[in-house]
């Protein structure tokens, strides 16, 4: 029952979850943040982190981000690491307001 | 758990767990009501987040099932059925009961039975002490967990902090021996991982490819209960071979020579048939670690649960001696650092009021003692169980439950809810949470001193354990000023707060700040046994133990501060390799019946039965599995999503199985901490553990278990 990353990820990766994850489960492209879920250990701590409200514990998301669990399982096995908080993309700012946050 | 931290009231608090990271919490009160709680980021552990199992904490407080009155069984044992009643007619009920059991058979027919369901200085393993030796009972052993780990460890090193797990982000060579980090010690994983993006390698050695083996830079599968035999192994190439640190071993350490006689015995091929490890992996183990410094071993519990555990933790502990690696900062071995707190136990435990005739009972032999079986004189008439859940937790679990429905045995219980023991009890009592306690945390996995502060007040009736014992003395009329004193007057005695670690630490400070750390040095600086100094008789890392000449014996805090009576049973001065009792190897017999070695580490998402009856956590743990290879699956017709039937003489549970190379052949496993009466056969894997111990501290030998799988 680990936690996912969904699409609000998508135009931000603000990658403040990073600095909260103990198990260094995030990985990453150019666009996003996933969650590998054989790694997640189903803390939390990243949830409050992230200023778009990316983040959610499988258990308790509503339906319509069920679609993410396989997703984030995949890119996680393809897409290394990250470890260390970097820079938003350029996008980032109109992408939270856009997402209302 | 919300995605928003409210602006509310903010009380600093501290993890009540039995769980070395003794996370520093913050309470967020709104209008009287404990709305969250989260890890306080500026704790240097805590780093803002707690773990899953903590993640509903605060409406864990709230739970509909919470016990909140005095009760009195109305049915049969074991139905569940009670009544309210009043704490007036409860402690009276108790008064009536005892006078009368004193006046027959004497007050040792009355046992206390406790572990740490509660971790704090006033409400925890030693809450009950004070009180129950005042009353003469019998002495209950509280062995559960790291008892045989801490005979060894004072054994070797004394009783010293050693290596600070912080430090292990300055260590090259990490082995990781027999622990699930990322389920059981979460916030030391940063430090491995800050250690690794310097050059560290990771080593796990554990007979299960868990979470943290996945983790790792090499996993190395071991043959449960061997592990002693692996360190004689690494020590035979490390002598051998003449990598071993010869000043350090000159200098600081006691009885090479033996030690080198011993581990001559020990040559990687006999080693790779007894461990299940290859010969190669042995020496290539055994020199990576010697000749990779500062080098490190994180020691887990799970090492004493074996007939030999208590040898094998001596000779773990005796690898950073023999290779120097407490020469370095981030060199050494974490075991339980606990014994840099300046403990006062006898002002918490009252040992002087222990009578001289006093009799130890343990409590992992319950099943046996209260049945009959172990013949006690007088028998046990009365049990108060308070902090512990031995129908879940003890071994043989079935055995216990069948002394439990004693109809002349009188049962109290204090709990929070009417667990699969309380649900035999004659009365039961409502305790408090840690929400709405005050209590000062005994930190065993880090060098904090926390501070719990009380959220919110206790609902209903129910009360802390030090209100609790404070009731019961009245009640048996102990007019003793020590049941008068104020929690802070308790926590005053029952530290020295003058003694050097504590300088510039008060409780004042700490009601404000939550926290702080110990005068111990800090983690980039510390090496406390970069010369020696070790705190045994001979101020050595002793090889050659001189404590062994008194033969086995149980730490005064696990035994309400007691030193009579002790095992005795003798313990050689150099440690040898144990081997299980319940092996095919070994019983040839026993393994022909019951092929199969069953391991029940701690769950994921429940402390051991804490929070196992949240369905949140239900659902994150998922019910009573077992994790099985595919060829010993395949020769019984066992698919994974199936129910199998797991059994041995002792008893028998049902669970889910998981097919997984992830364990090696001929062995299963399964959690420990689900609830026997929410599984489908109301039982669980403690039906077919054995009440044996291990060869130090009592320790229970919960993974030397063999037993037979069929499909449900």
């Amino acid at each position: 029952m680990p936690h996912i990353v969904t699409d609000n990820c998508q135009g931000c990766r603000f990658t403040d979850c990073v600095t909260h994850c103990p198990v260094e489960c995030f990985h990453g492209d150019d666009e996003r943040l996933y969650i590998d879920p054989e790694v997640c250990i189903d803390c939390s701590a990243c949830i409050p982190a992230c200023p778009v409200q990316a983040i959610h514990d499988v258990i308790d998301m509503p339906d319509e981000y069920l679609p993410w669990v396989e997703i984030n399982a995949e890119k996680a096995q393809i897409l290394p690491v990250v470890k260390t908080k970097q820079d938003p993309l350029p996008t980032s700012e109109a992408r939270r307001e856009e997402l209302g946050f | 758990m919300s995605t928003h931290v409210s602006e509310t009231k903010i009380v600093r608090g501290a993890c009540p767990q039995d769980c070395p990271d003794t996370c520093a919490f913050l309470y967020h009160v709104e209008d009287g009501k404990l709305v969250e709680v989260t890890g306080d980021p500026d704790h240097p552990m805590t780093r803002g987040g707690l773990c899953v199992k903590l993640k509903n904490f605060a409406e864990h407080h709230y739970n509909p099932d919470r016990l909140l009155h005095p009760m009195k069984r109305v049915g049969p044992k074991g139905s569940g059925q009670y009544e309210r009643i009043s704490w007036d007619e409860a402690l009276e009920t108790i008064r009536s009961k005892w006078t009368k059991i004193i006046e027959e058979y004497g007050s040792k027919a009355i046992m206390p039975h406790a572990y740490l369901g509660h971790q704090g200085t006033l409400n925890g393993l030693t809450s009950g002490d004070a009180f129950f030796n005042r009353l003469g009972s019998t002495i209950a052993e509280k062995t559960y967990c790291e008892s045989g780990s801490s005979t060894a460890w004072i054994m070797t090193v004394g009783p010293t902090g050693g290596l600070d797990v912080e430090s292990l982000a300055y260590s090259k060579y990490i082995i990781v021996w027999g622990m699930n980090m990322l389920n059981t010690n979460l916030h030391a994983w940063p430090f491995i991982l800050e250690a690794r993006e310097k050059g560290a390698k990771v080593v796990v050695i554990d007979p299960v490819r868990t979470r943290t083996a996945k983790q790792a830079d090499w996993h190395i599968p071991i043959k449960p209960g061997t592990d002693g035999a692996l360190a004689l192994g690494m020590m035979n190439v490390i002598i051998g071979e003449k990598i071993y640190d010869e000043d350090y071993v000159a200098k600081y350490t006691l009885g090479f020579d033996e030690l080198a006689a011993r581990a001559a015995e020990f040559p990687p091929e006999r080693v790779s048939e007894i461990t299940g490890i290859p010969a190669e992996d042995i020496r290539t183990l055994a020199r990576e670690y010697a000749t990779t410094q500062p080098s490190a071993i994180r020691q887990g519990v799970a090492v004493e649960r074996s007939p030999g555990g208590g040898d094998a933790i001596r000779l773990i502990t005796m690898l950073p001696a023999l290779t120097g690696a407490w020469r370095h900062v981030g060199g050494g071995t974490v075991e339980m650092p606990i014994w840099e707190f300046p403990f006062n136990f006898d002002f918490m435990c009252r040992p002087d009021w222990i009578r001289s005739d006093a009799r130890v009972v343990n409590e992992l032999d319950l099943g046996a003692a209260l049945t009959g079986a172990l013949e006690l004189d007088p028998p046990i008439k009365s049990l108060f169980v308070y902090n512990s859940n031995p129908v879940s937790q003890a071994p043989n679990a079935s055995q216990i439950v069948e002394g439990l429905k004693r109809e002349d045995l009188f049962t109290v219980t204090s709990e929070l809810f009417l667990t699969d023991t309380a649900k035999y009890s004659d009365i039961v009592l409502p305790a408090a949470m840690q929400g709405e306690q005050y209590d000062l945390m005994v930190t065993w996995g880090h060098l904090y001193v926390m501070l719990n502060q009380p959220a919110i007040d206790p609902p209903g009736e129910c009360v802390s354990n030090v209100e609790l014992f404070r009731r019961l003395a009245e009640t048996m009329g102990f007019n003793d000023e020590h049941f008068r004193l104020s929690e802070d007057e308790m926590l005053m005695g029952s530290y020295d707060w003058s003694a050097p670690a504590m300088e510039g630490i008060t409780l004042e400070k700490l009601k404000e700040r939550g926290w702080m750390r110990l005068n111990v040095g800090m983690p980039d600086e510390r090496a406390p046994h970069a010369e020696g100094e070790f705190k045994t008789p001979s101020g050595k890392c002793e090889f050659a133990s001189s404590a062994a000449a008194n033969g086995d014996f149980v730490v005064g805090v696990w035994r309400s501060g007691y030193e009579g009576s002790q095992p005795g049973t003798p313990v050689d001065a150099v440690p040898n390799y144990i081997p299980p009792e319940e092996s095919p190897e070994v019983n040839p017999e026993l393994g022909e019946r019951f092929p199969l070695n069953l391991l029940s580490p701690k769950p994921h998402a429940f402390l051991n039965t804490q929070y196992g009856n949240e369905k949140t956590q239900q659902l994150r743990q998922g019910e009573q599995m077992i994790v099985i290879n595919p060829d010993d699956a395949s020769s019984r017709g066992i698919s994974s999503g199936s129910y199998v039937h797991v059994f041995n003489d002792r008893g028998s549970f049902e669970a889910v199985a998981q097919v997984s190379d992830d364990v090696l052949a001929g062995m299963i496993v399964t959690n420990v901490g689900h609830w026997p009466g929410l599984n489908r056969t109301g039982t669980a894997v403690n039906s077919t553990t054995a009440p044996r111990h291990a060869n130090l501290g009592q320790a229970g030998a919960y993974s030397d278990n063999l037993v037979e799988v069929r499909a449900a």
